[in-house]
């Protein structure tokens, strides 16, 4: 099975203030921006007794300043791209640690991080997202987007 | 001459910079992001040191690339100006293209990646032997063949591009330094975070913009070394701590290029 944690901060996420004010520099009419580490693990474990297990890691998630929720989707949401590394070290072993601590019954792990963005009052169109990409969230000498450009934009509830 | 040391909000090695710029008998001065870029632009030369600019946000290097001060950077490149980027400053000109300078600007085609530990940071000190690109960058003319110690000190310093990317760096005279032991021998163990290449710094087909990793302000006098024989030898001899180090011939041949009229 695969179980997808997105971690994001409660707190003012200052990289994601820094990437939207860097984007206005380069031309890209935005409202704010969101951002999430997603981690996806893949495996034959018990779902809850992972999401339980990583709660308890603070490498990956601190309680005091992020909130975790379980992807069902396995592609961006609206508005949404994930940048991975294309040749990030996937563990494929029968045993996966994070931070010292050995996840039971999980094979593989990909990390990437999600942004979000919105502009005018709703999700940003798959243009802009794209625009974004190429000009400064994906690197692609080795780094990977995916975003779906057919992708509709909703409102925002910010 | 002067030579501008650029500082963004998270560069932390300026001053041991500016120090081995002073002592190469440049007018080095410390120019922070803040600056007015019109007043940048009267620089025979530009320094980008180590750190973490804009605390390396996105990406390592990928703001300060896109900061109006390197507008005059990059233009200060392209009329010929003597460019060196140490470290973030390597990874910087990365991301602006610059470096290898095999594309577009801004639309980087390489980069100084995390290591190939998993990204972790790693400190060590390592060797760099000058290669191939030597006969037309009028930095590198003036080092001989021998390895120059200086400081690895980073979590994103592994060189990766597209295969085509990586003959193309090859091929066209990029690479500047490989790792290598102090014999001048390259291998898997003496490559501290999985460069492709054992690649320790690039140059662009000009010859005037070159981006290396290592650190060799970190390695320019022998007061900097941590309990080696050198050091060890200097102990109650104030001129033998203070005489320069491996890395210091680095900004000799800054200096020596930038004399010599590089533009």
């Amino acid at each position: 099975m695969i179980a997808r944690f997105a971690v994001s901060l409660t707190i003012p996420d200052n990289t994601a203030y820094t990437t939207l004010v860097a984007l206005r520099h380069l031309g890209i009419d935005l409202e704010r921006i969101e951002r999430a580490e997603l981690y996806e693990f893949d495996g034959d474990f018990d779902a809850a007794k992972l999401e339980a297990t990583i709660r308890t890691i603070e490498t990956i998630f601190n309680p005091n300043k992020h909130r975790m929720e379980l992807r069902s989707l396995a592609e961006p949401l609206p508005g949404e791209v994930w940048i991975d590394e294309r040749d990030e070290p996937v563990a494929t072993t029968t045993r996966v640690t994070v931070a010292g601590r050995m996840l039971e019954g999980v094979r593989s792990l990909r990390r990437a991080t999600a942004w979000r963005l919105y502009s005018g009052g709703k999700t940003a169109d798959s243009a802009t997202v794209g625009r974004a990409v190429e000009t400064l969230l994906c690197n692609p000498a080795f780094q990977r987007a995916l975003y779906d450009p057919r992708t509709k934009t909703v409102a925002s509830h910010a | 001459m002067s030579v501008a040391v650029m500082v963004f909000p998270g560069t932390n090695s300026e001053d041991e910079t500016l120090r081995a710029v002073k002592a190469a008998g440049l007018d080095g001065r410390l120019v922070h992001w803040s600056a007015d870029p019109a007043s940048v632009r009267g620089f025979d030369a530009y320094i980008l040191p180590g750190g973490f600019a804009y605390e390396d946000r996105i990406r390592a290097g990928a703001v300060a690339a896109h900061d109006r001060l390197m507008d005059v950077v990059i233009e200060g490149a392209q009329s010929g100006k003597l460019v060196l980027g140490i470290c973030n400053g390597a990874q910087v000109l990365l991301e602006t293209g610059l470096v290898p300078g095999t594309g577009p600007i801004r639309r980087p085609t390489a980069a100084f990646a995390p290591n190939g530990n998993g990204g972790r940071f790693r400190s060590v000190r390592v060797y760099a032997r000058p290669v191939g690109a030597r006969a037309r960058s009028p930095f590198l003319a003036a080092l001989g063949d021998a390895p120059i110690p200086m400081w690895a000190s980073h979590g994103d310093g592994r060189l990766v591009a597209s295969h085509a990317e990586l003959q193309t760096i090859e091929s066209g005279g990029h690479i500047a330094f490989v790792y290598s032991d102090e014999a001048g021998i390259t291998s898997d163990a003496v490559i501290p975070n999985g460069s492709a290449l054992g690649v320790a710094g690039l140059v662009n087909a000009r010859g005037n913009v070159l981006a290396i990793m290592p650190h060799p302000e970190r390695d320019g006098w022998v007061f900097q070394h941590r309990d080696g024989p050198e050091k060890l030898a200097a102990m109650n001899d104030g001129d033998a701590m203070l005489a320069p180090s491996g890395g210091s011939v680095i900004f000799s041949a800054f200096a020596q290029a930038m004399n010599a009229g590089v533009r």
